[in-house]
C-alpha cells in the first residue's frame, strides 16, 4: 500500500502546485508591470518573451486543433455534424451530453438474489437487491452504443494479456539483471533490437499469423489473442525491468544472503518490492498493448468480441454513425491513456533514456 | 552436461519469455517464407491436407510448392512497383518532414524567450499518449469531403473550394504525409529536445561572442551537437514510416483505385481482399528485406547496443 500512498501524495501534490500556479504568475506579473513603471526591468526585456510566448502557444494551439475539433463535437451532441451548414464550427452554439449518453449506455449494478444457507441446518437466507440506475439512458437517446460490450472485451483482454506477459517476463528480468547464463548478452542484444522494429516485422507476418490461427481453429479467441499480445510485449518490457532493477543496489541482497536466505528468498522478499515502481510502468505498458493494438484484433475478431479500436473503427467505416457520436466513443476511448500518461509522463520519459538516444 | 546446466541455471528464467515470442515472431515469419514458395489460396490452404513438413502443426493444407513464380510474378507487376516506388516516396518525405519540424518544435520549446517551457512540451506531446487508431480516425474526420470537415473550412478561409480528399492521388497521398507527421512528431521532439539541452551553453556563449549570427550558430554549434541523435531517431522513425499500414487503410485503403497503397498494405490487400496469400506472403518477404537493411543501419549507425551489459 505503500505505492498507493506515494501517488496519492504525488497526486496531492500535482494538484496544489496547479492551484498555486495562477497567483504565483500574478505576483509575477505585477512585479513585471512595477518594474517597468520605475525604470528597473527595460520594457523590451518584457515584450519579446511576451509576444513570443503567445505566439507558440497559437502555434501549439493550431497543432493540436483536431483533438480540439473532436471535443467541442463530441459536447454538441447530436447537434454536429460534418453535413449541416450551421455546425461544426470550431466555437460551439449549444451543449449537450447526449453523444456522452449514447457511448456510455445505461449505468446500473444489475438486481440480483443471493441464496445463503447455514450448513447442517435447513436455514436459508436470502438477500435480494433491485437493480440499481445511476443512468438511464433511454431518456435521452433511442438506441445506445455497443461500447459497453466493446469495454469488457477489451479490459478481458488487458488483464489477461497483463497476467500472463508478467509471468514471462518478471523472471526473466530478474535473470537478465543478476545472473550469468550462457547467450545472455546476445538475447538481451537481440531483444534490444526486436523493441524497435517488432511492429514492422509483426505485421509482415500477420497473413502467415492468421493462415495459423484459422487452420488451428483460434480465431476469435479472445485469450489467443491476449497470449499473443504478451509474446509480443516481452523483449520490450523485459529489457525496460531489467534496466530498472540494474538500478537497485546489490548490497541488500549481499547482506540478505550474509543472513542465510535462500536465492528465491532474496529475489521474492528484496528485488520484487523494490522494484515496484518498474512493474508499474510495465504494467500500465502492457495493459495499453492490448488496449491500444487494432491490426491483428480486427483481423480475427468477430463482431461479437470485438475490443474498442476494432469497435471504433466500425464506426467510422459505415457512415451511418454521426460525427458527434463518433468523437464521443473516441474521446471516452482515449480519454483514460491520456490520464495516466501524464500522471506518468515524468517517470516514463526518464525511463525511456535509450543508451544511444541520450546525445 | 549436469554443470553447464547448474552454471545456466538463470537461463530458464529467460526461457519462456523467448518461446512465446519466437512462437509468435519467428514461426509465423518462417511460416511466411513457406507461404511465399506455394500456391496458397483460402480455398486451398484452410483444406486438410495430406501432412508433410508442416503437417506436424496441422498447418498442412492442400496448397502446392510452386518455387519461385510468386516471386516473378510479384516482381513482373507494375502494380508492385508503383507500391514500392510510392513507399519510399513516402519514408523520404515523411522523415524530411518530420526530422524538421521536430528540430523547429523542439527549438521553441526550449528557447530562451519562451515561458513555461515545461508545460508546453508536456502539452505538445500529446499525441504520443493516444492510441494510433484513435488519431487516425479522428484525421480522417479532419479530411472529410464533406463542407465542414475541419480541413475544408481550413482552407475556405483562403477562399478555396472544398475538396474530396481522398478522390485524388497526390491530395490523398499529401493527408497521409500530414498524419504521419502529427503521429510522429512527438517522438522526434521528444529526442531531440534532450539532445539539445546537453549542448553546453558556453558553447553557443562562445559563438555569440565571436558574432555569429543565429544561422551560423544553428548550422555549426548546434547541428553538430545533436546529429547523432537525431539521425538515430530518423532511422528509427524511416522504419516506422516504411511500415505505415493504418494511416492509408483507414483513410481510403489506399486509393484512389491502388495508387496510394504502401508496401506492407499492399501485401495485405493481396491477401486478404484478393485472396492471393502465396503473393502476398512473397510481397511481405519483399519487404521484410528492407526491414532488415534497416535493422542493420540502426545497429551500424545508432550503435544501438551501446550500454548494454
Amino acid at each position: 500500500m505503500t505505492m498507493l500512498e506515494s501517488i496519492r501524495r504525488k497526486l496531492a501534490r500535482d494538484v496544489r502546485t496547479a492551484i498555486d500556479k495562477p497567483a504565483e504568475f500574478r505576483a509575477d506579473v505585477e512585479y513585471t508591470i512595477e518594474g517597468v513603471k520605475r525604470g528597473t526591468i527595460s520594457p523590451r526585456d518584457v515584450l519579446i518573451p511576451a509576444v513570443s510566448t503567445l505566439a507558440t502557444l497559437a502555434f501549439v494551439f493550431v497543432l493540436l486543433i483536431p483533438i480540439y475539433w473532436v471535443l467541442m463535437i463530441a459536447l454538441q451532441g447530436d447537434g454536429a455534424t460534418l453535413y449541416s451548414t450551421d455546425s461544426a464550427g470550431l466555437i460551439p452554439k449549444e451543449f449537450s451530453p447526449e453523444a456522452f449518453v449514447w457511448v456510455v449506455g445505461d449505468l446500473y449494478i444489475p438486481g440480483a438474489i443471493v441464496r445463503i444457507a447455514v450448513p447442517f441446518t435447513d436455514v436459508v437466507y436470502y438477500f435480494e437487491w433491485p437493480r440499481i440506475v445511476f443512468l438511464d439512458a433511454s431518456n435521452y437517446v433511442d438506441t445506445t452504443s455497443d461500447f459497453p460490450r466493446y469495454f469488457w472485451n477489451s479490459l478481458f483482454i488487458g488483464v489477461a494479456t497483463v497476467v500472463i506477459a508478467m509471468s514471462l517476463i518478471v523472471p526473466a528480468a530478474y535473470a537478465f539483471s543478476r545472473r550469468e547464463f550462457a547467450g545472455r548478452m546476445k538475447l538481451l542484444y537481440g531483444y534490444i533490437l526486436f523493441t524497435q522494429i517488432g511492429g514492422g516485422l509483426g505485421i509482415a507476418a500477420l497473413i502467415a499469423l492468421y493462415t495459423i490461427f484459422s487452420s488451428t481453429g483460434l480465431t476469435n479467441n479472445k485469450l489467443v489473442l491476449a497470449v499473443y499480445y504478451a509474446a509480443m510485449a516481452v523483449p520490450f518490457n523485459t529489457w525496460l525491468l531489467k534496466t530498472y532493477m540494474d538500478s537497485i543496489p546489490v548490497s541488500y541482497e549481499e547482506a540478505a544472503i550474509m543472513d542465510g536466505a535462500s536465492p528465491f528468498r532474496v529475489a521474492w522478499e528484496i528485488v520484487l518490492p523494490l522494484a515496484k515502481p518498474g512493474l508499474a510502468t510495465i504494467f500500465i505498458f502492457i495493459f495499453l498493448t492490448g488496449w491500444m493494438e487494432f491490426i491483428v484484433a480486427q483481423l480475427v475478431l468477430r463482431p461479437e468480441n470485438y475490443t474498442l479500436p476494432v469497435g471504433l473503427f466500425s464506426l467510422v467505416d459505415t457512415y451511418t454513425v454521426p460525427w458527434g457520436r463518433f468523437s464521443a466513443f473516441a474521446l471516452v476511448y482515449a480519454s483514460p491513456i491520456v490520464f495516466v500518461y501524464m500522471f506518468a509522463q515524468r517517470y516514463i520519459e526518464s525511463g525511456l533514456s535509450f543508451g544511444g538516444v541520450s546525445g | 552436461m549436469r554443470a553447464w546446466i547448474s552454471d545456466n541455471s538463470a537461463l530458464f528464467l529467460v526461457l519462456p519469455g523467448l518461446f512465446f515470442f519466437s512462437l509468435f515472431m519467428f514461426f509465423p515469419l518462417l511460416f511466411t517464407i513457406y507461404l511465399s514458395f506455394t500456391d496458397a489460396e483460402p480455398a486451398t490452404v484452410f483444406q486438410d491436407g495430406p501432412g508433410g513438413i508442416t503437417g506436424f502443426f496441422g498447418l498442412r493444407g492442400v496448397e502446392n510448392f510452386v518455387g519461385l513464380e510468386n516471386y516473378v510474378s510479384v516482381l513482373s507487376d507494375p502494380a508492385f512497383w508503383n507500391s514500392l516506388g510510392i513507399t519510399w516516396l513516402f519514408v523520404v518525405l515523411s522523415v524530411t518532414l518530420k526530422v524538421a519540424f521536430g528540430i523547429f518544435l523542439a527549438m521553441l520549446v526550449t528557447s530562451d524567450r519562451v515561458r513555461g517551457k515545461r508545460y508546453l512540451r508536456s502539452i505538445i506531446i500529446i499525441p504520443w499518449a493516444l492510441p494510433p487508431i484513435f488519431t487516425i480516425t479522428i484525421w480522417r474526420g479532419v479530411f472529410s469531403s464533406a463542407r465542414f470537415g475541419l480541413a475544408n473550412q481550413a482552407i475556405a478561409v483562403f477562399g478555396m473550394a472544398p475538396k474530396s480528399w481522398f478522390n485524388d492521388r497526390w491530395l490523398a497521398f499529401g493527408t497521409y504525409l500530414l498524419t504521419e507527421m502529427w503521429l510522429a512528431y512527438p517522438f522526434m521532439v521528444i529526442i531531440t529536445v534532450s539532445a539539445l539541452q546537453a549542448v553546453p551553453d558556453d558553447l553557443i556563449d562562445a559563438a555569440k561572442v565571436d558574432g555569429a549570427g543565429f544561422i551560423h550558430r544553428f548550422l555549426n554549434v548546434t547541428v553538430p551537437s545533436i546529429k547523432r541523435p537525431v539521425m538515430f531517431a530518423a532511422i528509427l522513425t524511416a522504419a516506422a514510416s516504411f511500415t505505415q499500414f493504418l494511416i492509408p487503410y483507414v483513410f481510403n485503403r489506399g486509393g484512389p483505385g491502388r495508387a496510394n497503397e504502401l508496401i506492407i498494405l499492399y501485401g495485405y490487400r493481396e491477401a486478404f481482399t484478393f485472396d492471393a496469400y502465396g503473393a502476398g506472403a512473397a510481397i511481405m518477404m519483399t519487404a521484410v528485406v528492407f526491414i532488415g537493411i534497416f535493422m542493420l543501419a540502426a545497429v551500424w549507425k545508432g550503435q544501438l547496443a551501446e550500454g548494454v551489459n
